[in-house]
Protein backbone atom coordinates (compact mmCIF):
# COMPACT_ATOMS: atom_id res chain seq x y z
CA UNK A 1 0.00 0.00 0.00
CA UNK A 2 1.22 3.49 -0.68
CA UNK A 3 0.41 4.52 -4.21
CA UNK A 4 2.28 7.77 -4.89
CA UNK A 5 -0.97 9.72 -4.90
CA UNK A 6 -2.06 8.45 -1.50
CA UNK A 7 1.16 7.92 0.33
CA UNK A 8 0.37 10.84 2.58
CA UNK A 9 -2.00 10.53 5.52
CA UNK A 10 -5.67 11.22 4.87
CA UNK A 11 -6.06 12.33 8.47
CA UNK A 12 -4.51 15.78 8.72
CA UNK A 13 -4.70 18.49 11.36
CA UNK A 14 -7.10 21.40 11.02
CA UNK A 15 -5.95 24.92 11.94
CA UNK A 16 -7.72 24.61 15.28
CA UNK A 17 -5.61 21.59 16.17
CA UNK A 18 -8.30 18.97 15.67
CA UNK A 19 -8.19 15.86 13.54
CA UNK A 20 -11.38 16.33 11.59
CA UNK A 21 -11.44 12.77 10.24
CA UNK A 22 -11.52 11.43 13.76
CA UNK A 23 -14.34 13.77 14.68
CA UNK A 24 -16.24 12.44 11.67
CA UNK A 25 -15.43 8.90 12.72
CA UNK A 26 -16.92 9.63 16.12
CA UNK A 27 -20.02 10.92 14.38
CA UNK A 28 -20.23 7.65 12.48
CA UNK A 29 -20.05 5.88 15.84
CA UNK A 30 -22.68 8.18 17.28
CA UNK A 31 -25.15 7.22 14.60
CA UNK A 32 -24.59 3.52 15.14
CA UNK A 33 -26.81 1.29 17.26
CA UNK A 34 -26.61 1.74 21.01
CA UNK A 35 -24.32 -0.49 22.98
CA UNK A 36 -23.33 -0.39 26.63
CA UNK A 37 -21.25 -2.11 29.25
CA UNK A 38 -21.43 -2.37 33.05
CA UNK A 39 -18.73 -3.59 35.40
CA UNK A 40 -20.15 -5.43 38.39
CA UNK A 41 -18.34 -6.54 41.54
CA UNK A 42 -17.98 -10.10 40.25
CA UNK A 43 -18.14 -9.74 36.48
CA UNK A 44 -18.85 -7.57 33.45
CA UNK A 45 -21.86 -7.38 31.13
CA UNK A 46 -21.94 -5.87 27.63
CA UNK A 47 -25.07 -5.47 25.57
CA UNK A 48 -26.20 -4.02 22.28
CA UNK A 49 -29.28 -3.45 20.15
CA UNK A 50 -29.50 -5.76 17.21
CA UNK A 51 -31.74 -3.89 14.78
CA UNK A 52 -31.72 -5.66 11.45
CA UNK A 53 -32.44 -3.77 8.22
CA UNK A 54 -35.39 -6.04 7.36
CA UNK A 55 -37.46 -8.83 8.88
CA UNK A 56 -36.15 -11.06 6.10
CA UNK A 57 -32.61 -11.04 7.57
CA UNK A 58 -31.75 -14.24 9.44
CA UNK A 59 -30.98 -12.85 12.89
CA UNK A 60 -29.11 -15.98 13.98
CA UNK A 61 -26.40 -15.24 11.44
CA UNK A 62 -25.66 -11.82 12.91
CA UNK A 63 -23.37 -11.80 15.92
CA UNK A 64 -22.42 -8.37 17.16
CA UNK A 65 -20.78 -9.48 20.39
CA UNK A 66 -17.59 -11.49 19.76
CA UNK A 67 -15.06 -13.12 22.03
CA UNK A 68 -11.38 -12.29 21.55
CA UNK A 69 -10.02 -14.83 24.03
CA UNK A 70 -11.82 -17.22 26.38
CA UNK A 71 -11.91 -14.48 29.01
CA UNK A 72 -12.28 -11.29 26.94
CA UNK A 73 -15.32 -10.20 24.89
CA UNK A 74 -16.04 -7.13 22.80
CA UNK A 75 -19.01 -5.20 21.42
CA UNK A 76 -19.12 -2.16 19.14
CA UNK A 77 -21.07 0.80 17.90
CA UNK A 78 -20.54 1.99 14.35
CA UNK A 79 -19.51 0.20 11.17
CA UNK A 80 -19.82 -3.58 11.31
CA UNK A 81 -17.16 -4.39 8.67
CA UNK A 82 -14.56 -2.25 10.49
CA UNK A 83 -15.39 -4.17 13.66
CA UNK A 84 -14.78 -7.48 11.91
CA UNK A 85 -11.32 -6.41 10.83
CA UNK A 86 -10.43 -5.23 14.34
CA UNK A 87 -11.68 -8.45 15.92
CA UNK A 88 -9.54 -10.47 13.55
CA UNK A 89 -6.44 -8.42 14.31
CA UNK A 90 -7.04 -8.49 18.07
CA UNK A 91 -7.52 -12.24 18.13
CA UNK A 92 -4.27 -12.70 16.26
CA UNK A 93 -2.42 -10.40 18.67
CA UNK A 94 -3.84 -12.27 21.66
CA UNK A 95 -2.64 -15.56 20.18
CA UNK A 96 0.82 -14.15 19.42
CA UNK A 97 1.10 -12.90 22.99
CA UNK A 98 0.17 -16.35 24.24
CA UNK A 99 2.68 -18.02 21.91
CA UNK A 100 5.44 -15.76 23.17
CA UNK A 101 4.76 -15.64 26.91
CA UNK A 102 2.66 -18.78 27.45
CA UNK A 103 0.21 -16.78 29.56
CA UNK A 104 -3.28 -15.58 28.60
CA UNK A 105 -3.06 -11.95 27.53
CA UNK A 106 -4.08 -9.48 30.28
CA UNK A 107 -7.06 -7.31 29.36
CA UNK A 108 -5.06 -4.05 29.50
CA UNK A 109 -2.46 -5.40 27.09
CA UNK A 110 -5.02 -6.51 24.52
CA UNK A 111 -6.83 -3.18 24.76
CA UNK A 112 -3.54 -1.33 24.32
CA UNK A 113 -2.57 -3.35 21.26
CA UNK A 114 -6.01 -2.89 19.67
CA UNK A 115 -5.85 0.82 20.40
CA UNK A 116 -2.40 0.93 18.81
CA UNK A 117 -3.80 -0.57 15.63
CA UNK A 118 -6.59 1.98 15.60
CA UNK A 119 -4.11 4.82 16.09
CA UNK A 120 -1.92 3.56 13.25
CA UNK A 121 -4.82 3.99 10.90
CA UNK A 122 -4.98 7.69 11.81
CA UNK A 123 -1.35 8.25 10.92
CA UNK A 124 -0.63 6.06 7.91
CA UNK A 125 -0.76 6.68 4.20
CA UNK A 126 -3.85 5.90 2.21
CA UNK A 127 -6.07 4.68 5.03
CA UNK A 128 -8.94 6.12 6.99
CA UNK A 129 -9.66 5.77 10.73
CA UNK A 130 -11.91 2.93 11.89
CA UNK A 131 -15.55 3.92 12.20
CA UNK A 132 -16.17 1.98 15.42
CA UNK A 133 -15.86 2.44 19.14
CA UNK A 134 -15.29 -0.75 21.07
CA UNK A 135 -16.33 -1.83 24.54
CA UNK A 136 -13.94 -4.54 25.73
CA UNK A 137 -15.05 -6.64 28.71
CA UNK A 138 -12.63 -9.00 30.42
CA UNK A 139 -11.84 -10.84 33.62
CA UNK A 140 -8.22 -11.61 34.50
CA UNK A 141 -6.01 -11.59 37.59
CA UNK A 142 -6.82 -7.94 38.21
CA UNK A 143 -10.53 -8.70 38.37
CA UNK A 144 -13.37 -7.61 36.09
CA UNK A 145 -12.51 -4.79 33.68
CA UNK A 146 -14.36 -2.71 31.09
CA UNK A 147 -12.57 -0.55 28.52
CA UNK A 148 -13.82 1.74 25.79
CA UNK A 149 -11.61 2.27 22.72
CA UNK A 150 -12.29 5.17 20.35
CA UNK A 151 -11.42 5.62 16.64
CA UNK A 152 -8.55 7.89 17.64
CA UNK A 153 -6.93 5.04 19.54
CA UNK A 154 -7.54 6.44 23.00
CA UNK A 155 -8.91 4.06 25.59
CA UNK A 156 -10.42 4.49 29.01
CA UNK A 157 -11.46 2.15 31.77
CA UNK A 158 -15.08 2.58 32.75
CA UNK A 159 -17.33 1.37 35.53
CA UNK A 160 -20.23 1.71 33.12
CA UNK A 161 -20.39 3.24 29.67
CA UNK A 162 -22.61 3.56 26.63
CA UNK A 163 -22.02 4.48 22.98
CA UNK A 164 -24.03 4.98 19.82
CA UNK A 165 -27.36 6.65 19.15
CA UNK A 166 -28.76 7.07 22.60
CA UNK A 167 -25.54 7.73 24.43
CA UNK A 168 -26.48 10.77 26.55
CA UNK A 169 -29.75 9.30 27.85
CA UNK A 170 -28.13 5.96 28.45
CA UNK A 171 -25.20 7.46 30.35
CA UNK A 172 -27.51 9.55 32.54
CA UNK A 173 -29.56 6.46 33.29
CA UNK A 174 -26.43 4.49 34.15
CA UNK A 175 -25.06 7.24 36.37
CA UNK A 176 -28.26 7.10 38.40
CA UNK A 177 -28.45 3.36 38.56
CA UNK A 178 -24.84 2.32 39.01
CA UNK A 179 -23.56 1.11 42.38
CA UNK A 180 -20.09 -0.17 43.13
CA UNK A 181 -21.25 -3.38 44.79
CA UNK A 182 -23.64 -4.49 42.04
CA UNK A 183 -23.79 -8.21 41.35
CA UNK A 184 -23.60 -9.58 37.80
CA UNK A 185 -27.33 -10.42 37.68
CA UNK A 186 -28.27 -6.89 38.79
CA UNK A 187 -25.92 -5.52 36.17
CA UNK A 188 -27.68 -7.54 33.45
CA UNK A 189 -31.05 -6.17 34.60
CA UNK A 190 -29.71 -2.63 34.60
CA UNK A 191 -28.26 -3.14 31.13
CA UNK A 192 -31.62 -4.34 29.80
CA UNK A 193 -33.42 -1.39 31.40
CA UNK A 194 -30.91 1.03 29.91
CA UNK A 195 -31.39 -0.45 26.45
CA UNK A 196 -35.13 -0.27 26.92
CA UNK A 197 -34.93 3.47 27.59
CA UNK A 198 -34.16 4.42 24.03
CA UNK A 199 -35.57 1.39 22.30
CA UNK A 200 -37.87 1.93 19.33
CA UNK A 201 -40.43 -0.82 19.24
CA UNK A 202 -40.78 -3.90 21.37
CA UNK A 203 -37.64 -5.22 23.06
CA UNK A 204 -37.20 -8.99 22.75
CA UNK A 205 -34.49 -11.67 22.72
CA UNK A 206 -34.36 -11.35 18.93
CA UNK A 207 -33.31 -7.72 18.81
CA UNK A 208 -30.77 -7.42 21.61
CA UNK A 209 -27.55 -9.25 22.30
CA UNK A 210 -25.95 -9.65 25.75
CA UNK A 211 -22.53 -10.99 26.67
CA UNK A 212 -21.36 -11.71 30.20
CA UNK A 213 -18.22 -12.78 31.96
CA UNK A 214 -18.35 -13.90 35.57
CA UNK A 215 -15.94 -15.15 38.20
CA UNK A 216 -15.44 -18.32 36.14
CA UNK A 217 -13.48 -16.10 33.70
CA UNK A 218 -15.32 -17.48 30.68
CA UNK A 219 -16.86 -14.98 28.32
CA UNK A 220 -20.08 -16.08 26.69
CA UNK A 221 -22.99 -14.63 24.75
CA UNK A 222 -26.36 -15.33 26.33
CA UNK A 223 -28.74 -17.55 24.39
CA UNK A 224 -32.10 -16.08 23.32
CA UNK A 225 -33.72 -18.32 25.96
CA UNK A 226 -31.63 -16.80 28.74
CA UNK A 227 -32.32 -13.29 27.47
CA UNK A 228 -36.05 -14.06 27.55
CA UNK A 229 -35.71 -15.13 31.19
CA UNK A 230 -33.98 -11.88 32.12
CA UNK A 231 -36.55 -9.86 30.18
CA UNK A 232 -39.34 -11.60 32.06
CA UNK A 233 -37.65 -10.77 35.37
CA UNK A 234 -37.34 -7.14 34.38
CA UNK A 235 -41.03 -6.81 33.50
CA UNK B 1 1.56 -0.03 5.04
CA UNK B 2 1.31 0.55 8.75
CA UNK B 3 4.29 0.43 11.07
CA UNK B 4 4.03 -2.42 13.50
CA UNK B 5 4.81 -1.32 17.02
CA UNK B 6 4.28 -4.78 18.44
CA UNK B 7 7.50 -6.64 19.09
CA UNK B 8 7.09 -10.15 17.71
CA UNK B 9 10.01 -12.41 16.84
CA UNK B 10 11.20 -12.13 13.21
CA UNK B 11 8.95 -14.05 10.89
CA UNK B 12 10.22 -15.71 7.76
CA UNK B 13 11.66 -18.83 9.38
CA UNK B 14 14.78 -20.78 8.73
CA UNK B 15 17.70 -18.98 7.08
CA UNK B 16 19.62 -21.32 4.81
CA UNK B 17 22.67 -19.01 4.59
CA UNK B 18 25.06 -21.18 6.57
CA UNK B 19 24.12 -24.59 5.16
CA UNK B 20 26.87 -24.66 2.55
CA UNK B 21 29.50 -23.70 5.06
CA UNK B 22 28.29 -26.36 7.49
CA UNK B 23 28.43 -28.99 4.74
CA UNK B 24 31.98 -28.00 3.87
CA UNK B 25 33.02 -28.11 7.52
CA UNK B 26 31.57 -31.55 8.16
CA UNK B 27 33.37 -32.89 5.08
CA UNK B 28 36.57 -31.66 6.70
CA UNK B 29 35.68 -33.49 9.91
CA UNK B 30 34.26 -30.64 12.02
CA UNK B 31 30.78 -31.72 13.01
CA UNK B 32 28.11 -29.43 14.41
CA UNK B 33 27.15 -30.09 18.07
CA UNK B 34 24.50 -32.75 18.44
CA UNK B 35 21.06 -31.61 19.50
CA UNK B 36 18.49 -33.12 21.76
CA UNK B 37 16.56 -35.86 20.01
CA UNK B 38 13.65 -37.68 21.44
CA UNK B 39 14.73 -41.16 20.25
CA UNK B 40 11.27 -42.36 21.03
CA UNK B 41 8.50 -44.79 20.61
CA UNK B 42 5.20 -43.12 19.74
CA UNK B 43 2.04 -45.00 18.77
CA UNK B 44 -1.59 -44.41 18.00
CA UNK B 45 -4.58 -46.61 17.34
CA UNK B 46 -8.26 -46.24 16.57
CA UNK B 47 -10.66 -48.11 18.84
CA UNK B 48 -14.42 -48.32 18.74
CA UNK B 49 -15.14 -44.95 20.39
CA UNK B 50 -12.17 -42.90 19.24
CA UNK B 51 -8.39 -42.67 19.25
CA UNK B 52 -5.70 -43.67 21.76
CA UNK B 53 -2.21 -42.17 21.57
CA UNK B 54 0.81 -43.43 23.50
CA UNK B 55 4.41 -42.36 23.97
CA UNK B 56 7.48 -43.13 26.06
CA UNK B 57 9.15 -40.37 28.08
CA UNK B 58 12.88 -40.51 27.36
CA UNK B 59 14.71 -37.66 25.64
CA UNK B 60 18.28 -38.32 24.46
CA UNK B 61 21.23 -36.15 23.52
CA UNK B 62 23.41 -38.58 21.61
CA UNK B 63 24.29 -41.32 24.11
CA UNK B 64 23.03 -39.40 27.15
CA UNK B 65 19.51 -39.43 28.53
CA UNK B 66 18.85 -35.75 29.04
CA UNK B 67 15.23 -35.96 30.21
CA UNK B 68 13.91 -39.02 31.99
CA UNK B 69 10.31 -37.87 32.02
CA UNK B 70 9.55 -35.56 29.13
CA UNK B 71 6.10 -35.03 27.58
CA UNK B 72 5.81 -36.20 24.02
CA UNK B 73 2.07 -35.98 23.62
CA UNK B 74 1.34 -32.38 22.65
CA UNK B 75 -1.93 -30.53 22.82
CA UNK B 76 -3.23 -29.29 19.47
CA UNK B 77 -6.91 -28.64 20.14
CA UNK B 78 -9.38 -29.79 22.81
CA UNK B 79 -10.18 -32.78 20.59
CA UNK B 80 -6.81 -33.31 18.88
CA UNK B 81 -3.45 -34.42 20.30
CA UNK B 82 -0.15 -35.05 18.58
CA UNK B 83 2.81 -37.26 19.53
CA UNK B 84 6.21 -36.07 18.33
CA UNK B 85 9.43 -37.91 17.51
CA UNK B 86 12.67 -36.47 16.17
CA UNK B 87 14.30 -33.26 17.31
CA UNK B 88 12.50 -32.18 20.50
CA UNK B 89 12.67 -28.45 19.71
CA UNK B 90 11.22 -29.03 16.25
CA UNK B 91 8.29 -31.13 17.45
CA UNK B 92 7.45 -28.67 20.22
CA UNK B 93 7.73 -25.56 18.07
CA UNK B 94 5.75 -27.01 15.17
CA UNK B 95 2.93 -28.39 17.32
CA UNK B 96 2.77 -25.14 19.30
CA UNK B 97 2.56 -23.06 16.14
CA UNK B 98 -0.15 -25.17 14.53
CA UNK B 99 -2.07 -25.29 17.81
CA UNK B 100 -2.09 -21.49 17.79
CA UNK B 101 -3.26 -21.39 14.17
CA UNK B 102 -6.04 -23.87 14.97
CA UNK B 103 -7.19 -21.66 17.86
CA UNK B 104 -7.47 -18.64 15.56
CA UNK B 105 -9.30 -20.76 13.02
CA UNK B 106 -11.76 -21.87 15.72
CA UNK B 107 -12.50 -18.25 16.58
CA UNK B 108 -13.17 -17.37 12.98
CA UNK B 109 -15.35 -20.35 12.15
CA UNK B 110 -17.01 -20.87 15.54
CA UNK B 111 -16.58 -24.63 15.08
CA UNK B 112 -14.58 -27.48 16.55
CA UNK B 113 -11.25 -28.06 14.74
CA UNK B 114 -10.98 -30.99 12.37
CA UNK B 115 -8.06 -33.42 12.38
CA UNK B 116 -7.49 -32.94 8.64
CA UNK B 117 -7.07 -29.20 9.25
CA UNK B 118 -4.27 -29.86 11.73
CA UNK B 119 -2.83 -32.43 9.34
CA UNK B 120 -2.76 -30.04 6.38
CA UNK B 121 -1.27 -27.16 8.40
CA UNK B 122 1.49 -29.44 9.70
CA UNK B 123 2.37 -31.04 6.39
CA UNK B 124 2.45 -27.71 4.59
CA UNK B 125 4.91 -26.34 7.11
CA UNK B 126 7.14 -29.43 7.05
CA UNK B 127 7.18 -29.61 3.26
CA UNK B 128 8.09 -25.93 3.08
CA UNK B 129 11.24 -26.65 5.08
CA UNK B 130 12.13 -29.64 2.92
CA UNK B 131 12.77 -31.98 5.83
CA UNK B 132 15.03 -29.63 7.77
CA UNK B 133 12.38 -29.40 10.49
CA UNK B 134 12.93 -32.90 11.84
CA UNK B 135 9.59 -33.71 13.32
CA UNK B 136 7.92 -37.08 12.81
CA UNK B 137 4.41 -36.90 14.21
CA UNK B 138 1.49 -39.15 15.05
CA UNK B 139 -1.64 -37.00 14.96
CA UNK B 140 -4.91 -38.29 16.37
CA UNK B 141 -8.28 -36.84 17.26
CA UNK B 142 -12.04 -37.10 17.07
CA UNK B 143 -14.08 -34.48 15.25
CA UNK B 144 -17.53 -34.21 13.68
CA UNK B 145 -16.52 -36.62 10.89
CA UNK B 146 -15.33 -39.32 13.29
CA UNK B 147 -12.03 -40.54 14.76
CA UNK B 148 -8.87 -40.02 12.69
CA UNK B 149 -5.26 -41.12 13.00
CA UNK B 150 -2.41 -39.87 10.79
CA UNK B 151 1.36 -40.08 10.63
CA UNK B 152 3.41 -37.19 9.29
CA UNK B 153 7.01 -37.60 8.14
CA UNK B 154 9.66 -34.87 8.35
CA UNK B 155 9.56 -34.22 4.60
CA UNK B 156 5.84 -33.61 4.66
CA UNK B 157 4.25 -36.86 3.50
CA UNK B 158 1.35 -38.29 5.47
CA UNK B 159 -0.43 -41.59 6.02
CA UNK B 160 -3.90 -42.30 7.32
CA UNK B 161 -3.99 -45.53 9.27
CA UNK B 162 -6.01 -47.47 11.83
CA UNK B 163 -2.83 -48.00 13.89
CA UNK B 164 0.58 -46.35 13.57
CA UNK B 165 3.99 -46.17 15.20
CA UNK B 166 6.90 -43.74 14.73
CA UNK B 167 10.34 -43.16 16.18
CA UNK B 168 13.36 -45.35 16.82
CA UNK B 169 11.23 -47.86 18.70
CA UNK B 170 8.58 -48.03 15.99
CA UNK B 171 9.53 -51.50 14.80
CA UNK B 172 9.31 -52.97 18.28
CA UNK B 173 5.94 -51.30 18.84
CA UNK B 174 4.65 -52.22 15.38
CA UNK B 175 5.43 -55.87 16.09
CA UNK B 176 2.98 -55.74 19.02
CA UNK B 177 0.33 -53.96 16.97
CA UNK B 178 0.59 -56.24 13.96
CA UNK B 179 0.06 -59.32 16.06
CA UNK B 180 -2.63 -58.07 18.43
CA UNK B 181 -4.60 -55.27 16.73
CA UNK B 182 -8.18 -55.90 15.64
CA UNK B 183 -11.05 -53.61 14.75
CA UNK B 184 -13.60 -52.61 17.36
CA UNK B 185 -11.32 -52.71 20.41
CA UNK B 186 -12.85 -51.50 23.67
CA UNK B 187 -11.20 -48.69 25.60
CA UNK B 188 -9.48 -50.98 28.10
CA UNK B 189 -8.26 -53.37 25.41
CA UNK B 190 -6.99 -50.40 23.43
CA UNK B 191 -5.13 -48.89 26.37
CA UNK B 192 -3.51 -52.18 27.31
CA UNK B 193 -2.42 -52.78 23.68
CA UNK B 194 -0.92 -49.29 23.48
CA UNK B 195 0.87 -49.85 26.79
CA UNK B 196 2.25 -53.17 25.54
CA UNK B 197 3.51 -51.56 22.36
CA UNK B 198 5.23 -48.70 24.20
CA UNK B 199 6.74 -51.07 26.74
CA UNK B 200 8.07 -53.16 23.86
CA UNK B 201 9.76 -50.00 22.59
CA UNK B 202 11.00 -49.00 26.05
CA UNK B 203 12.66 -52.33 26.78
CA UNK B 204 14.00 -53.16 23.32
CA UNK B 205 15.11 -49.78 21.97
CA UNK B 206 17.91 -47.72 23.44
CA UNK B 207 16.40 -44.42 22.37
CA UNK B 208 13.18 -45.07 24.32
CA UNK B 209 12.71 -45.60 28.00
CA UNK B 210 11.28 -44.52 31.33
CA UNK B 211 7.51 -44.22 31.56
CA UNK B 212 4.41 -44.62 29.41
CA UNK B 213 2.09 -41.68 28.62
CA UNK B 214 -1.36 -42.41 27.22
CA UNK B 215 -4.02 -40.11 25.81
CA UNK B 216 -7.57 -41.32 25.09
CA UNK B 217 -9.73 -39.10 22.87
CA UNK B 218 -13.43 -39.80 22.32
CA UNK B 219 -16.29 -37.67 21.06
CA UNK B 220 -16.56 -34.70 23.35
CA UNK B 221 -14.12 -36.05 25.94
CA UNK B 222 -10.41 -36.62 26.41
CA UNK B 223 -8.27 -38.28 29.09
CA UNK B 224 -4.62 -37.41 29.29
CA UNK B 225 -3.04 -40.15 31.40
CA UNK B 226 0.39 -38.75 32.15
CA UNK B 227 2.74 -41.47 33.43
CA UNK B 228 0.03 -44.08 33.11
CA UNK B 229 2.63 -46.76 33.74
CA UNK B 230 5.99 -46.50 35.46
CA UNK B 231 7.86 -49.68 34.55
CA UNK B 232 11.28 -48.19 35.41
CA UNK B 233 11.06 -46.94 38.96
CA UNK B 234 14.26 -45.42 40.29
CA UNK B 235 15.32 -46.34 43.75
CA UNK B 236 17.18 -43.28 44.86
CA UNK B 237 18.44 -43.79 48.37
CA UNK B 238 18.85 -46.85 50.50
CA UNK B 239 16.22 -46.52 53.20
CA UNK B 240 18.73 -47.31 55.89
CA UNK B 241 21.12 -44.60 54.73
CA UNK B 242 24.79 -45.10 54.02
CA UNK B 243 27.36 -45.00 56.81
CA UNK B 244 30.98 -44.35 56.01
CA UNK B 245 33.78 -44.50 58.67
CA UNK B 246 34.45 -40.98 59.98
CA UNK B 247 38.12 -40.71 58.96
CA UNK B 248 40.93 -42.72 57.46
CA UNK B 249 43.11 -44.61 59.96
CA UNK B 250 46.67 -43.31 60.60
CA UNK B 251 49.11 -46.17 60.38
CA UNK B 252 52.56 -44.51 60.42
CA UNK B 253 54.04 -40.96 60.89
CA UNK B 254 57.47 -40.11 59.40
CA UNK B 255 58.84 -36.59 58.72
CA UNK B 256 61.73 -36.11 56.25
CA UNK B 257 63.14 -32.53 55.96
CA UNK B 258 63.92 -31.65 52.34
CA UNK B 259 66.82 -29.13 52.72
CA UNK B 260 68.56 -27.68 55.79
CA UNK B 261 69.19 -24.25 54.35
CA UNK B 262 68.13 -22.19 51.42
CA UNK B 263 70.87 -21.22 48.92
CA UNK B 264 70.99 -17.60 47.69
CA UNK B 265 72.09 -17.02 44.14
CA UNK B 266 73.93 -13.78 43.30
CA UNK B 267 71.31 -11.35 41.95
CA UNK B 268 71.80 -10.39 38.33
CA UNK B 269 71.61 -6.86 36.96
CA UNK B 270 68.53 -4.95 37.92
CA UNK B 271 65.93 -4.78 35.20
CA UNK B 272 65.89 -1.59 33.26
CA UNK B 273 62.74 0.37 33.66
Amino acid sequence: MGDSQYSFSLTTFSPSGKLVQIEHALTAVGSGQTSLGIKAANGVVIATEKKLPSILVDETSVQKIQSLTPNIGVVYSGMGPDFRVLVRKSRKQAEQYHRLYKEPIPVTQLVRETATVMQEFTQSGGVRPFGVSLLVAGFDDKGPQLYQVDPSGSYFSWKASAMGKNVSNAKTFLEKRYTDDMELDDAVHTAILTLKEGFEGQISSKNIEIGIIGADKKFRVLTPGEIDDYLAEVE
Amino acid sequence: MSNSTVDVPLQGGFSFDLCRRNDMLSKKGVNPPSYRKTGTTIVGLIFQDGVILGADTRATEGPIVCDKNCEKIHYMAPNIYCCGAGTAADTEAVTDMVSSQLQLHRYHTGRESRVVTALTLLKKHLFNYQGYVQAALVLGGVDCTGPHLHTIYPHGSTDTLPFATMGSGSLAAMAMFESKYKEGLTKDEGISLVVEAICSGIFNDLGSGSNVDVCVITKGHKEYLRNHLLPNPRTYISSKGYSFPKKTEVLLTKITPLKEKVEIIEAGEAMEE
